[in-house]
């Protein structure tokens, strides 16, 4: 009986979604996770042409700007430390290379789960220097911030972080024309809570939380359907199961406790006043760049990489000229081609025609 | 490196807890969810519980569909 009114309430969502005929609707995904469901779960097979979906900035290793792996490579190469680091970071391009290529120049990368678990390699071996590259929003910021305030009880002395983690808040803001709604990445919610983007209502900002099973995506976008119907501003949390308002306090209080907002370069979007976040002065012996005295490192990106336009929705992968004949997932020119998260990977690995 | 993962929780021990996610145990900081127990369901992010989580999304969706 459950499974059946289950069926009933799973084909209305769906129907709400293939039936919509009313003005063109375009809704942005914001998270890189959700991008690749929508595809891996042929959500975007269902679509009415009436509704436009596009995959914004909220993939972590697409929006890292290559300066960032520069100075990586630098802390590899130059000052021969051993670079810990999420794994899809290893192939994204550097002006010269990725964190990959420079293995075979004698780089010691290595790839963990966890920046905790950097810390634990950084204790194991008090010979070397320790950087985690340290990237990602609100979802992945606490991690982070647990490993150095951790590394900073227990005196460790050759640990730190090169740290690019940003906000969502102000992204929106910018974006905030590239989409009619915007699908919130429901685990930056998780942590944030959900004032800010009920906050965004009032700047005409209109989007909904959403979750990332196939139920919770359908729903979401059937939610933003509807509610884009009455004409005005909304916001509703699709996720609540996961969500709640006021998000994790004791992670907000870390993430405050260990750092302070400061300006941040998106690749592709250029740098977004207050969407960054860096180490506070308590924790400057944790900051790789003071650390190690590193130079600005502007960084130069291949001028045909589209990856900033796809990211406002502005072309699709399929419209950067590169896309599938220069650049595949084996050999990614921009980010967005090299995480599973990424626009250009999903089109590719999903058929290019979408 | 942002796929959240569902998982239940097994043990608790000094902050940190054991967590089972279809089979595959794995040792997580439990430090940023308060009274955290044995049982429960959370969403885990790079090696930390970010969230108290109810295992199941069907349930959600009906509730927010039929508030529409
Ligand atoms: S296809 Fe490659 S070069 Fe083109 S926008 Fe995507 S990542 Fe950049």
């Amino acid at each position: 009986m459950k499974t059946a009114c289950i069926e009933n309430k799973k084909m209305s969502a769906k129907e709400i979604i293939e039936s919509y005929k009313g003005k063109p609707l375009r809704i942005m995904e914001v998270c890189g996770t959700h991008t690749h469901e929508i595809f891996r779960l042929g959500i975007r097979n269902i679509l009415p042409d009436t509704i436009k979906l596009i995959s914004g900035p909220g993939c972590p290793v697409c929006v890292t700007p290559v300066g960032f792996i520069d100075e990586s490579l630098m802390l590899a190469l130059e000052h021969r430390a051993v670079i810990c680091t999420f794994g899809d970071l290893l192939r994204v391009p550097g002006s010269k290379m990725s964190l990959a290529d420079s293995r075979q120049k004698g780089a010691s990368i290595k790839m963990v789960y966890s920046p905790v678990d950097a810390l634990s390699y950084a204790k194991e071996h008090p010979d070397k220097e320790i950087v985690f590259l340290s990237v990602g929003f609100e979802t992945t910021t606490p991690a982070s911030c647990l490993a150095v305030k951790k590394a900073k009880a227990d005196g460790i002395k050759n640990f730190s972080l090169l740290v690019a983690n940003k906000t969502m808040p102000e992204a929106y803001k910018i974006l905030k024309n590239s989409a009619d709604a915007f699908l919130y990445p429901g685990h930056v919610d998780a942590i944030a809570g959900t004032s800010v983007c009920e906050s965004l209502v009032k700047e005409g900002v209109s989007g909904v939380v959403t979750g990332f099973t196939a139920n919770e995506l359908l729903t979401a976008l059937a939610v933003a359907i509807k509610l884009s119907e009455k004409g005005k501003p909304f916001f509703k949390n699709c996720y609540p199961r996961v969500v709640k308002s006021e998000g994790n306090i004791p992670a907000q209080e870390l993430v405050n406790e260990t750092m302070e907002s400061c300006d941040s370069e998106w690749r592709g979007l250029g740098k977004i006043k207050k969407s960054g976040l860096k180490l506070r002065a308590d924790y400057k012996d944790f900051d790789a760049r003071t650390r190690f005295n590193l130079p600005k490192i502007p960084g130069k990106s291949n001028p045909a990489c589209r990856c900033g336009d796809i990211l406002q929705g502005k072309c699709k992968p399929t419209e950067c000229g590169l896309f599938g004949k220069i650049c595949n997932p084996q050999h990614p020119v921009g980010a967005c081609m090299v995480s599973n998260e990424g626009a250009c990977s999903a089109y590719y690995q999903y058929g290019g025609n979408l | 490196m942002c796929v959240g993962l569902s998982a239940k929780v097994i043990g608790i021990d000094n902050g940190m807890a054991i967590i089972d996610a279809s089979g595959a145990k794995r040792e997580i900081s439990a430090e940023l969810i308060k009274d955290l127990e044995p049982g429960d369901y959370v969403m885990v992010h790079a090696g930390i519980a970010i969230a108290k989580i109810t295992d199941n999304d069907e349930d959600e969706t009906d509730e927010i569909m039929e508030s529409l």
